[in-house]
């Protein structure tokens, strides 16, 4: 039952996914908390000119392609939040004109080189063949990343929830916004050879989505965001191993998608709880409009 | 004196809004800022909180600026689908004097928890594990007045606090308003409500088409003075003077001022 224990590339990938999962969690988190989820996805495209820049020049190296990831999502997530607060257009505008500029830049490039790149490595990445490189990247990613929001996790809950009030209360009220795009970038790159651009923000996004419809407070939230992506990824592999013929990223994402489904279905804070408020809503409003009949003379008064 | 304004010019970008506004502020004092919408009583809020620079004229803070000034802006970005439950919007008062990953002191409310003093004075100790999401307007402003109440600032901007607040709700606030005046902390309140002002408030600064007007709130707040502000319309003082006039004959203040607050 446990012989996917007994392969190498197996625990790698556990282990990596494992880091990863801490890692993305409270990322995925505050996406979600700040409405900032497609902008996430967006990010995950604005990276691809640094990559591929970095691999027309380097090849397939781990450390050129951070610094060129880095180079290219820091600047859209700079750009973007400059261009949001200084312009009329809001944010998301903002990041989908310039990520779009990124990605089409990134193919011209990628074109205009002549390189072949690994489409299919790219998209949907490779755990299965984790590198100590890959590892040690996952592992500094996740290390900056959970001491970031050690320290940031206070002023960013209440930028994100009363902007306004946050605004009054700082010197500086642009740096927590910047910072936590920073941390989006690095995690969209820690988790970009493991699971590809496009699966890395289904493992931040759907266990955050989907915690929601669960918890009411920020800790718990966290927590089960983490447990949620932790699952997701274990399932996710177990069955890719099993079903050979199923890559590992899309497995994972779809575990974490049916996750998904099962808590807007069944948690108390989704489909159920909608409904059952709509039901209440109707006797309020049948309970308000009888009142208000038999208060109106007083009204009229 | 807790802050002198002298001759402030206000606006974005520099394009002054308004010109010329003075005031003064002590402990204790509540000082009423009432104007037409635009007149700039927002934009003298983030100015005093030093979101953005006065286009001229002075900001005098005689002592030393205060570490933090509370503030409760209009709620039209905040986020109350945010997982969190009512104490813990109340503790985000202190959060600012806390530091990254200091700890709630118990000193300063004698051993008291004054997060939780902050809940009982506003009434919604008993929904303090409520999540935000399911609370009226009325409960949410309450929890933002804890809020206030935790920051413990000596000076707190208040910006149209009672907007879309049952009558209730906003008489007991303003009664906390008047406690805090009490405890020497110096209150400045955005409000439509003229008879609140007349009752809750010893300071008055009108604003509008681009002028200010200081003084005490009978001084300033005349239906002459709310005319050529732009406050009103003419036709709306005619008639308030008549309520003015009648004021000997009134047997309670109580029906003037609620009167008043059509207007």
């Amino acid at each position: 039952m446990f012989e996917w224990l007994d392969y190498e590339f197996m625990k790698r990938a556990l282990v990596a996914t494992s880091i990863l999962s801490f890692s993305v969690a409270p990322v995925g988190a505050f996406l979600v908390l700040r409405r900032l989820s497609l902008a996430g996805e967006a990010m995950a495209h604005a990276i691809v000119p640094g990559i591929v820049i970095a691999f027309v020049i380097a090849g397939l190296s781990v450390y050129s392609m951070i610094v060129g990831g880095l180079i290219a999502g820091v600047s859209v997530a700079l750009l973007t939040s400059f261009v949001a607060r200084k312009t009329i257009i809001r944010e998301d505008a903002s990041l989908a004109s310039l990520y779009l500029v990124a990605l089409a830049l990134g193919i011209f490039i990628l074109s205009a080189s002549g390189s072949a790149v690994p489409l299919k490595s790219f998209l949907f990445g490779s755990i299965l063949g984790i590198d100590d490189e890959t590892l040690i990247l996952i592992g500094v990613t996740a290390t900056i990343t959970l001491i970031s929001f050690a320290l940031i996790l206070r002023p960013l809950i209440v930028s994100t929830i009363d902007p306004v009030f946050y605004e009054s209360q700082t010197q500086k009220p642009g740096f927590i916004g910047q910072w936590f795009m920073f941390l989006v970038v690095l995690n969209l790159i820690g988790a970009f050879k493991a699971l590809g651009t496009l699966m890395a923000v289904g493992l931040m996004i759907l266990p955050a989505t989907a915690a929601r419809y669960w918890v009411s407070t920020i800790t718990s939230y966290l927590l089960l965001t983490f447990l949620l992506a932790l699952i997701s990824s274990w399932a996710g592999l177990i069955i890719s191993f099993y079903a050979s013929e199923v890559p590992s990223g899309p497995a994972i994402v779809l575990v974490a998608g049916a996750i998904f489904i099962f808590s807007l279905l069944f948690g108390p804070q989704g489909l159920r709880l909608s409904i059952q408020s709509r039901k209440a809503s109707l006797k309020t409003n049948q309970e308000t409009l009888s009142k208000t009949v038999t208060n109106s003379p007083e009204i009229a008064d | 004196m807790l802050l002198e304004a002298s001759e402030l010019a206000l606006g974005y970008a520099g394009e002054p809004l308004i010109q010329s506004v003075s005031f003064q502020v002590e402990p204790g004092d509540v000082l009423a800022v009432v104007g037409h919408n635009g007149s700039g009583k927002s934009t003298l809020a983030k100015t005093l909180l030093g979101v953005i620079p006065p286009l001229g004229g002075a900001l005098n803070w005689p002592q030393k600026r205060p570490k933090t000034i509370s503030y409760l802006g209009q709620r039209t970005e905040f986020d109350s689908r945010f997982p969190l439950r009512v104490r813990d919007l109340a503790a985000m008062g202190a959060w600012h004097g806390l530091g990254f990953l200091g700890h709630l002191k118990k000193g300063k409310t004698g051993g008291r928890d004054p997060v939780q003093e902050a809940m009982e004075r506003t009434n919604i100790a008993h929904i303090a594990d409520y999540p935000l999401h399911v609370l009226s307007a009325g409960q949410l402003q309450r929890a933002l007045f804890a809020r206030t109440m935790v920051q413990d600032a000596p000076l707190i901007l208040l910006d149209e606090p009672f907007t879309a607040i049952d009558q209730t709700t906003e008489a007991q606030l303003l009664d906390l308003i008047d406690d805090w005046a009490a405890e020497d902390r110096a209150i400045i309140l955005v409000l439509h409500d003229l008879s609140a002002v007349l009752q809750h408030c010893n300071k008055a600064l009108l604003l509008g088409n681009g002028r200010a007007l200081y003084g005490s709130p009978r001084e300033v707040l005349t239906p002459a003075n709310l005319v050529s502000h732009g406050y009103i319309s003419a036709s709306q003082a005619t008639w308030m003077e008549g309520m003015y006039s009648d004021k000997s004959d009134e047997p309670t203040g109580q029906t003037k001022a609620k009167d008043l607050s059509n207007v």
